[in-house]
């Protein structure tokens, strides 16, 4: 049973900024930063800050220690005098604050609408703020960031040792290979397959099989959406991207019945739960054919891999036989992460706005040196935080899917 | 030997006992072994203890005791000792690898001060060179002068400066009738310019004589920007605040979390039971997330169990409770006490030495504190029954 | 726009200073239990509620993603949940534009905080400043308020007196509403006795440390009657921030409220907002904030606060009558209250202070120091 999508007004993202994602950026402070990135918007969507009607500001307060940050950060944010919202859901806000900018819209209320994302967790302690989430009074004496072997155990146990570690690092290899490819990257290694054995091997384990080389990197760096009302869009952009429907799905507080060593003894995932939803109510029934590419957001290499499964409704062992034919690199069959994803930059609050913004740039054809081939109708962007939350984006080039909706 | 970035390898460690910081080292006694590969490495090793640092170059491969090896190729060294590669980034990729005591690494910038190559001698012609670049026409206009340089000793020469129509143009030589002329030994003359030696002293001490037009002479300032080193500090002065901001909390248990915590007071394990679906939960929580209702009862489980699952964690972070780094490896273990079933599994921490061998279906018991005061570290951890 | 959007039912606990015996989640559980009896309102599926937008902050709860924390209590479990980190009425708005959008079609707006669990709330509101100047230099959302509340009387001949009729008034009506905090009438002369603690700020002048939650269901117009037969239909809002640095901003001007207001205004078409209102809530934290935020709001005359307390303004305009934060309202869920009383209002459910007749009503939030950023909601029965 799934309620039918209807939207009051089509919402199109008409602008996109993004700054360099770093490990240092003590050139800039916060608000300095957040203006980098909705400078570089305005540019790209042709505006000034006096089209924008309302700004949507988002980050996590305790990786920075600044409470309700969207005041100070007024000053890079260009919402004085402006309406203004503030909504933040852990990893997912970037994806949140798009939900948000489109809900705006799309209500009526407001015509163009900015949403900001951003993070400098060089200024804090990133897997101390992320313990932080947990429940003072028990898990947060025992929780370490986002850090957990549970996956990787339950693929090696799946699939094998050999064949799941080796996917595994092919995985991380094909992303490192985009992010080389990706001016904006904040790590790009320039792996190469030959030294899969030996990263497999030696790279320092941070919790069981999950690896350091497996997981996200910790950056500064903000991003910004500027979307509008259909009528506006077209007056205002050459290549309006529409965003034709998004789901958020959450789960409870409690992780025991998502880590285990058999991938079977856990609860659904919510990446699934929410494709599932999203693909019935929009009809559609094979996404590996539907999308043309799809950011997503892959804290760790075996995340990436494990979840990749439940976003195109695999079945078996397909994920590790796509991933081993190249299937999921540019030029593959449905590139992932052309622009490198989670594991090359992850300035958090702004993380999952990135998938959108990447995938609106992989439509409009403007992704530079990590455009994949070909013409793309239709992408696919999720976002990730919380206690396994995800929120899932469908992006499209036209708007000819609404013809046989009425 | 082989040099990158202008640096070899061997230079490094030829510094490394001047650079070591002996306040730094206190408690330190740590052996650091370096394989350095690829052409122009080698193998090096550090001692460091009472206080003292002793550097050492190996012929072979042998290092014999260390506390922490670190294998990289030449290249990767040097850049990432000049701060030209990061060093993170060169370990998450896998091209510098550490063995040993990791978080001794982290001491390193405690032990040694930043190794830095020794720059290249600047010479006066090399500053007269850039005095077209750092002319500032709106600071000349209306000028129609010239600015000798005679400049004395190793080093030396004569140049002239010629300043017109709001440009500059550098001439070798002295030109007659010069507006201005600056006599001045070479050296000197270079200290001036990297802000070593000061202009009012100097001029004061007889050491710079300006012949001419005494007011051009005190405009050349503005007209000429300053001599920048490329060696030099950073340009642009930024500022790291660093704070620790901590807000006292209190955090109420309620009922719910009270009552069990209470119950490990008394060394027992309390679960509170679903009324619908009749689900356990551990710790207890206000309410089913699965059917959004009330949970009010409560029974005894354990409070032995088996592992469902166990996490090792070999990431050294801090319990943001207490700020303290938490010793690695621990284990994050999930077990499902005998009373539990399905996913009714309870979060805590394995014994050390157990961890060699943890594995699904272990059955584990709790290890109480003598004296339990109702808090998650009542137990200290749980321990495989053997 | 296609649609509308009603408040279909609230829930509230009785607000405390320390709501010590219950963590977080059992404040929050009780309300949402409450909105599901009231409304017998589901989860999920075609009818049930698949978004929740919740309302709470990550440093007065301590918590990274605090609503990680009540993610079962608000019933997102396989369902959607959205934080929305600034005044409650703020969440009404976003909830307003789920509606709206065609994206939902019945939401649920959550908000909580708990005050007491912090040793200090303006140790809490010091991080709301930049870390290289305004936090150095000791600001906070008290002392901050006390630089506003001096600008303000100087230009509105408010007087320690006026100030002291604003409490006593609020207390006043306070006593009538059994969730309030502060319910013992305190008369003005006790209010002018009360310490100075931030001068022109007396001890009486500031609301009490709060803790509480509020739940509100929230229905586009084909649905509402299936949860309630007296909707409350929400028919303007407008919002608006002003610049940061307090030396940037006229602190005594109302920048960002009189365009919040404005824009609400011109959604719910209302010309004349010294007239039209039945009441209106305001959230005013800090006793000199009643008559100013008035003032931006056009309920009064524009510096003419003091005159405007003298004459009963107060009164004849119905401000606050659940007493306003003066009678305890937590941060984070202030205008939330607010907007909650105008619904009880509209309903007719207000008990001992139900204003006959009431048919408009104006709900106002603000989030920040000294009022940076304001939100303005209209609510109407018909």
């Amino acid at each position: 049973m799934n309620k039918k999508h209807k939207k009051n007004r089509n919402v199109a993202i008409i602008g996109v900024g993004q700054t360099v994602y770093s490990s240092h950026r003590e050139d800039v402070n916060q608000p300095e930063m957040i203006h980098e990135a909705v400078s570089l918007a305005l540019k790209d969507a042709g505006l000034t800050m006096d089209d924008i009607d309302c700004v949507v500001h988002g980050n996590m307060e305790l990786f920075e220690m600044v409470h309700q940050p969207d005041m100070w950060h007024t000053i890079g944010d260009g919402a004085y005098g402006k309406s203004a919202f503030r909504l933040t859901t852990g990893g997912t806000t970037g994806a949140t604050l798009v939900s948000a900018a489109d809900n705006l819209v799309a209500s009526g209320m407001y015509d163009v609408v900015m949403a900001v994302g951003f993070e400098k967790l060089q200024e804090g302690h990133t897997t101390g703020g992320i313990t932080n989430m947990a429940d003072p009074l028990w898990t947060r004496h025992l929780q370490t960031g986002a850090l957990t072997g549970a996956t990787a155990s339950y693929m090696i146990q799946e699939f094998g040792e050999e064949r799941a570690k080796r996917a595994a690092m092919k995985h991380r290899i094909d992303m490192d290979k985009h992010a080389v490819l990706n001016p904006n990257s904040h790590r790009s290694f320039g792996l190469d397959y030959d030294q899969m054995d030996d990263l497999i091997k030696n790279s320092p384990q941070l919790a069981g099989e999950l690896r350091l080389i497996h997981m996200c990197s910790q950056s500064d760096g903000a991003c910004v959406v500027i979307m509008a009302s259909e009528e506006k869009a077209k007056k205002l952009s050459n290549k309006p991207v529409w965003i034709r429907d998004h789901i958020t799905i959450h789960r409870e507080e409690n992780f025991s019945t998502m880590f285990t060593y058999d991938m079977d003894e856990r609860d659904p995932t919510t990446h699934r739960v929410a494709a599932e939803r999203l693909f019935e109510r929009n009809g559609i029934k094979d996404p590996v054919e539907y999308f043309n590419v799809f950011e997503m957001y892959d804290p760790s290499s075996w995340w990436g891999l494990d979840w990749l499964r439940d976003f195109f409704l695999l079945e078996g062992d397909e994920v590790l036989t796509m991933v081993e034919s190249d299937d999921f690199k540019i030029g593959g069959k449905i590139p992932v992460n052309p622009s490198g994803g989670v594991t090359s930059a992850n300035p958090i609050g702004a993380t999952a706005m990135i998938r959108v913004a990447e995938a609106a740039l992989q439509v409009r054809g403007d992704a530079g040196g990590h455009q994949v081939p070909g013409e793309v109708n239709h992408a696919l962007a999720s976002g990730f935080g919380g206690t396994y939350w995800t929120v899932l984006f469908m992006l499209e080039k036209n708007l000819d899917w609404q013809k046989g909706e009425q | 030997m082989s040099e990158y970035y202008g640096t070899t390898v061997e230079d490094i460690f030829k510094t490394q006992n001047k650079r070591f910081r002996a306040e730094g080292s206190e408690g330190v006694d740590a052996v650091f072994a370096y394989d350095v590969q690829g052409e122009g490495g080698g193998r090096w090793k550090l001692t460091i203890k009472d206080g003292a640092c002793a550097t050492e170059k190996l012929d072979s491969d042998d290092f014999g005791e260390y506390s922490v090896k670190i294998t990289v190729d030449a290249e990767t060294f040097v850049g990432v000792t000049i701060g030209k590669i990061d060093g993170t980034e060169a370990f998450t990729a896998g091209k510098l690898k550490v063995d040993g005591q990791i978080p001794l690494m982290m001491e390193l910038p405690k032990l040694f001060t930043k190794y830095a190559p020794p720059g290249k001698e600047v010479t006066a012609a090399d500053i007269l060179a850039t005095s077209e670049s750092r002319f500032q026409p709106e600071n000349a206009e209306g000028l129609d002068i010239t600015v000798g340089y005679n400049l004395a000793g190793d080093g030396g020469g004569q140049w002239t400066a010629v300043i017109k129509d709001g440009t500059c143009k550098l001439e070798e030589g002295l030109r007659d009738n010069l507006t201005v002329c600056n006599i001045v030994k070479a050296k000197d003359f270079v200290d001036l310019m990297l802000g070593k030696l000061d202009p009012i002293v100097a001029f004061g001490a007889g050491r710079l004589r300006l012949v001419g037009d005494m007011e051009i002479a005190q405009r050349l300032p503005k007209i000429f920007s300053k001599f920048k080193s490329n060696a030099s500090e950073p340009v642009e002065e930024l500022i790291m605040l660093k704070k620790i901001i901590s807000v006292d909390m209190k955090y109420s248990t309620g009922p719910t979390m009270g009552k069990f915590l209470n119950g490990l007071k008394e060394k027992k394990i309390l679960a509170n039971v679903c009324p619908k679906c009749g689900r356990k939960q551990l710790p207890p929580r206000e309410c089913c997330a699965v059917c959004r209702c009330d949970v009010d009862e409560f029974v005894e489980v354990g409070p032995e169990g088996i592992v469902t699952y166990c996490d090792i964690i070999y990431y050294a972070s801090p319990d943001p409770l207490t700020g303290e780094t938490r010793e690695t490896p621990y284990g994050a273990l999930f077990v499902l006490l005998d009373g539990c079933k399905d996913r009714e599994a309870l979060w805590h921490l394995l014994k050390k030495e157990d961890l060699v061998d943890v594995k699904r279906g272990d059955r584990v018991r709790p290890v109480w504190v003598e004296n339990p005061t109702g808090s998650v570290y009542d137990i200290i951890y749980f321990e495989k029954v053997r | 726009m296609a649609n509308r959007a009603a408040i279909c039912a609230v829930a509230q606990i009785p607000f405390e200073s320390n709501l010590w015996q219950q963590r977080v989640q059992g404040m929050v559980f009780p309300v949402v239990k409450s909105i599901m009896e009231q409304t017998g309102v589901s989860f999920g599926g075609e009818k049930g509620i698949q978004n929740v937008v919740t309302c709470s902050d990550d440093v007065f709860d301590a918590r990274t993603i605090s609503d990680n924390g009540v993610t079962d209590e608000v019933g997102a479990h396989y369902q959607g949940e959205e934080k929305v980190a600034m005044d409650g009425v703020n969440a009404i708005a976003y909830a307003l534009a789920c509606i709206l959008s065609g994206h939902d079609d019945v939401t649920m707006v959550v908000a909580h905080c708990k005050e007491s669990q912090s040793e200090d709330r303006n140790m809490c509101t010091n991080l709301a400043f930049d870390p290289f100047y305004c936090r150095p230099v000791g600001l906070d959302y008290l002392n901050l308020a006390a630089m506003q509340a001096r600008a303000y009387m100087d230009v509105s001949g408010i007087t320690d007196k006026h100030l002291a009729k604003v409490v006593e008034l609020s207390r006043k009506n306070a006593a009538e509403n059994p969730l309030a905090i502060a319910r013992e009438p305190v008369s003005a002369e006790e209010v002018m006795k009360s310490p100075m603690i931030c001068d022109p700020i007396r001890d009486l002048h500031v609301y009490p440390v709060s803790d509480g939650a509020i739940a509100m269901l929230i229905a586009n117009e084909d649905r509402c009657r299936e949860f309630t037969d007296k909707p409350v239909w929400i028919t303007g809002f407008g919002n608006c921030m002003d610049s940061y640095f307090p030396g940037d901003r006229n602190l005594a001007s109302n920048f960002s409220l009189k365009r919040a207001a404005e824009r609400a205004y011109i959604m719910a078409g209302v010309t004349n907002p010294e007239k039209e209102f039945d009441m209106a809530e305001v959230h005013s934290s800090y006793a000199y904030q009643l008559p100013m935020w008035c003032e931006g709001l056009g309920l009064c005359g524009e510096g003419n606060g003091g005159e405007w307390i003298d004459g009963g303004g107060m009164e004849k305009k119905n401000v606050n009558p659940s007493g306003g934060p003066l009678g305890g309202f937590p941060i984070m869920v202030g205008g939330l209250a607010g907007a909650a009383e105008a619904v009880l209002q509209l309903r007719g459910e207000a008990g001992k202070r139900q204003i006959y007749g009431a048919k408009k009503a104006l709900a106002h939030g603000t989030t920040g120091a000294a009022g940076q950023h304001h939100a303005v909601m209209i609510l109407e029965n018909k």
